[in-house]
């Protein structure tokens, strides 16, 4: 299995890729570490929502929530308590997979949009508790000033840990998409009938994906709390859940990869357009319409097409369909 | 949490109709969103941001009257069919390319709809709050069971089943109701015997969006008019419609009236968590009927 | 092996199965005929779960099965075809049989070991006894109707069912693909020993085929029995055979 990975053209650019940004703190500005290291975090962030959307079609639209409890919880855990650090790292992610599970069992019922449209409503009331509930939130200022441990604490040593932990959780869900489960999660978002009739017990299989992906995206919330050093009710505010989604579907919703690439453009696009208007969500706006007016395969499924437009009987299981 | 010897019977009671009169926004508005719901099958997100700006818009149209009685009025009046027109224009110009698309796409659009008309009501009206004052003939208060009761929400209490029944007859005894109806359970005959779909989808949505401008302009003189009031009713809309049952209009009204009571007693015992007591109900109705509680349309 | 008995479905006022009997016996070939908006397409999607009866049972075995949900009933032996090419488009036909295979296997939820090295040669297997084989890199999605049609049938082979389901198998197939696909199936019938129930409104390709004949009118049973019995039936013939 190595041996296949290895030999594919992609494994040598990825290989490359990682390379320059492990050196990428020795040439660039303090200010592009740190704005990598969010673009990472991010991009975990939105490759843990695809793992629902892209590959398992369910439509995760307040995936938000978990990051912000993985993150909260990871927080509060470092801000309150004496807890070891690495104790609270691992609770956060824990805790949003149990959220995930909790409100995974009730949308679950539900088909498809009205998934989605019940997700938003619930995970809102996690934000609406820690929004009001000064007392252990800090309402609506957030907390700021989490301790962090010394060695991951600077720009440098936050951007090295998050790249380590974004690379691992990369090669988890590489591992897991291609893996049996994978499959299947691909087959149900084909045809999820079909699945039924041939034994799968879809329902289950979603819960599942749901629980694993909601890991990640707490394990994104933890690395957030990293870099930042603070947590806020925005986290867990449903645009930045439709932002992420808009990540996927800009990348490329049905490649592997996709999500990595719609998370950099669109956290790169923010922070410089934010230097000249404050109306970003309107650009998102417009950015998402004309994603569904022109390319509603992602920029990375469109390159897909056209590379292999010739080609395209023959099924690539190289990379990701 | 007040305790017990505080709550008097009239507390209760006007603690009831208040959930009550609140119902009836929300039934308004969201009788809006389940009929979009039942005829394009698509829950349209961007419903709340046509109830904001349907707020906004009766401030400015109050104020451009003179900001009293007859401004009120007025902007009872307009504030819904403006907001039947910015909705008309998206419809038209953009939304009904996408009718032969997946309802995933459909959908999509509906966010970003959000999205845009909320910062466009950032650049029109600012970031402050505004404040409409009720006409003079609803000021002041009503006294029931010793307590003072706000005429506006007797007002409220009045509109409510107007509109409720002004919808049953539209649904059930005009033609263009009836092809709704139809074409929520059966989109392709309706096609087929030769009506123009794209025109019924355009109306429903229209016709939903006009009730959520309804919704908004009556809202308006009972809270401060901000941004935020998209993301606020929305997200209560979709519950609402959940547990009443999707695309089904009475649905709308019960899960409208449980909320709206809920919330109000909420106040009541918690007020700091209210917001806690209509999900609860919404929590229990769901895991004993995932699907909602009366029949979703299809 | 399977047994149908008064089954009813109604969908508000419209009774889409009414009365329907059927009786399946183990190694037969079994076709249920009738014309378009009999219930055939209901009836199967009552036996295997798609749909529950209102009325009426459904015993596998002796087992009643009226309630279960698909996957359960698949778990039973049942696997079955559909009547629109029912596939996994963006997957490989390689990896659409796999999907079944897996599943038959129990080796669905396995997280880490990758897919590409489970189960190939069971899969390679299905699709060679389908003559699939030199297809399998291709996109599913990408296969002309008949092959979707033959793929349809391989899914559900990978099941290993005892009872196998084809809802009109050779629907929008040229003379020459229902001539295949019909002698495909009574090879598979004759190797893995399997019995088969499907629905069809080609005659010839019944009569020719089918050992029992069960006709379906209006969503009742009007007959069944074997093709001679079945040709002679007045009221068969009156109803459906009387306008060809």
């Amino acid at each position: 299995m190595f041996g296949e990975m290895i030999r594919q053209k992609s494994f040598g650019v990825s290989l490359a890729v990682f390379l320059v940004l492990l050196l990428a703190p020795s040439f660039l500005p303090r200010f592009y570490i740190y704005l990598l290291a969010v673009i990472f975090v991010t991009a975990l962030l939105a490759m843990s929502l695809n793992l629902c959307v892209g590959h398992g079609m369910l439509f995760q639209f307040h995936h938000g929530v978990f990051y912000g409890v993985g993150a909260y919880t990871a927080g509060l855990l470092l801000a309150k308590t004496s807890i070891p650090w690495w104790m609270a790292f691992v609770a956060g992610p824990l805790a949003a997979a149990f959220a995930g599970l909790l409100i995974g069992l009730f949308c679950i019922r539900l088909n498809k949009l009205y998934f989605g449209m019940l997700q938003i409503s619930l995970g809102s009331l996690i934000w609406a508790i820690a929004f009001r509930w000064y007392g252990l939130t800090g309402g609506d200022d957030g907390i700021h000033g989490i301790p962090i441990p010394d060695f991951i604490a600077s720009t440098t040593g936050s951007y090295y840990f998050v790249l380590i932990v974004l690379g691992i959780c990369l090669f988890l869900m590489y591992l897991i998409l291609k893996s049996p489960f994978g499959s299947t999660l691909q087959a149900i978002r084909d045809n999820p009938e079909r699945c039924a009739a041939v034994g799968i017990h879809v329902r289950h299989h979603q819960l599942k994906t749901i629980v694993i992906a909601t890991f990640f995206g707490g394990v994104a919330g933890v690395l957030f709390v990293v870099v930042e050093g603070s947590i806020f009710p925005d986290l867990l505010f449903w645009v930045l859940s439709l932002e992420i989604f808009i990540m996927c579907l800009l990348g490329g919703w049905f490649t592997f990869a996709g999500p990595i690439l719609g998370a950099a453009i669109i956290v790169s696009l923010r922070t410089f357009v934010g230097t000249y208007t404050e109306y970003w969500t309107l650009i998102l706006g417009v950015i998402l319409i004309l994603l569904i007016f022109f390319l509603p395969e992602g920029i990375m499924g469109y390159n897909y097409r056209q590379l292999f437009r010739s080609r395209t009987k023959y099924a690539h299981d190289s990379q990701m369909e | 949490m007040e305790g017990g010897q505080t709550i008097t019977l009239a507390a209760l009671s006007i603690t009831l109709l208040v959930g009550l009169s609140r119902a009836m926004i929300l039934f308004i508005v969201t009788s809006g969103l389940s009929f979009v719901l039942g005829v394009l099958r698509v829950p349209n997100v961007a419903h709340g941001s046509l109830y904001m700006i349907g707020a906004f818009a009766a401030y400015s149209i109050s104020a451009l009257f003179g900001s009293g009685s007859v401004g009120f009025w007025l902007a009872l009046i307009f504030s819904p069919l403006v907001v039947a027109l910015i909705s008309l224009i998206a419809e038209r110009s953009l939304f009904c390319h996408l009718y032969e698309r997946e309802h995933l796409m459909l959908l999509l659009f509906t966010f970003a709809l959000m999205l845009i008309l909320g910062d466009l009501t950032k650049i029109v009206w600012g970031a402050d709050y505004r404040s409409i004052m009720p006409p003079s003939l609803l000021q002041g208060f009503v006294t029931i069971f010793d307590s003072p009761f706000p005429k506006y929400n007797l007002f409220l209490l009045i509109i409510g089943p107007l509109v409720a029944i002004g919808l049953w007859l539209f649904s059930t005894k005009t033609k263009m109701g009836k092809i709704a109806r139809a074409a929520a359970v059966d989109m392709e005959m309706v096609g087929a015997i030769g009506i123009n779909v794209s025109w019924v989808f355009a109306f429903a949505f229209v016709l939903g969006c006009l009730l959520a401008g309804l919704g908004g302009a009556l809202v308006s003189p009972t809270i401060s008019v901000t941004l935020g009031m998209d993301h606020d009713i929305i997200i209560e809309a979709f519950l609402i419609v959940t547990i009443g049952g999707l695309g089904n209009m009475w649905g709308a009204l019960v899960g409208s009236l449980i909320f709206g009571i809920t919330q109000s007693f909420g106040v009541l015992l918690w007020p700091q968590f209210a917001i806690v007591f209509p999900y609860l109900a919404v929590v229990i109705i769901l895991t004993l009927k995932p699907t909602g509680l009366l029949k979703s349309v299809w | 092996m399977l047994r149908v008995e008064d089954l009813h479905k109604s969908f508000d006022d419209f009774k889409a199965v009414n009365g329907a009997h059927l009786t399946v016996e183990s190694g037969q070939l079994v076709a249920v005929i009738g014309p378009n908006g009999a219930g055939k397409t209901t009836l199967f999607n009552l036996i295997t779960g798609q749909l529950q009866p209102g009325r009426g049972r459904i015993l596998l075995n002796d087992e009643d099965i009226s309630k279960l949900p698909p996957h359960v009933i698949c778990r039973k032996g049942i696997a079955r075809s559909f009547q629109i090419a029912n596939v996994f488009p963006r997957l490989s036909v390689f990896r659409n049989v796999q999907v079944s295979v897996l599943s038959q296997q129990k080796l669905s939820n396995k997280l880490f070991r990758p897919a590409s090295q489970i189960a190939i040669e069971e899969t390679g297997r299905i699709l060679e006894s389908v003559g699939l084989v030199d297809k399998k890199m291709d996109l599913a999605g990408s296969l002309s109707h008949g092959d979707k049609r033959i793929l349809e049938i391989a899914i559900a082979l990978g099941n290993e069912p005892e009872l196998l389901i084809l809802d009109e198998p050779t629907a929008g197939m040229s003379p020459d693909e229902t001539a295949t696909t019909m002698a495909l199936i009574q090879r598979l019938a004759a190797d893995q020993g399997l019995t088969i129930l499907f629905c069809e409104h080609d005659m010839e390709v019944v009569f020719g085929t089918a050992q029992s004949i069960m006709v379906m009118q209006q969503g009742g049973t009007i007959v069944q029995g074997d093709p001679q019995t079945v040709r002679h039936n007045t009221e068969v013939q009156e109803a459906y055979l009387g306008d060809e």
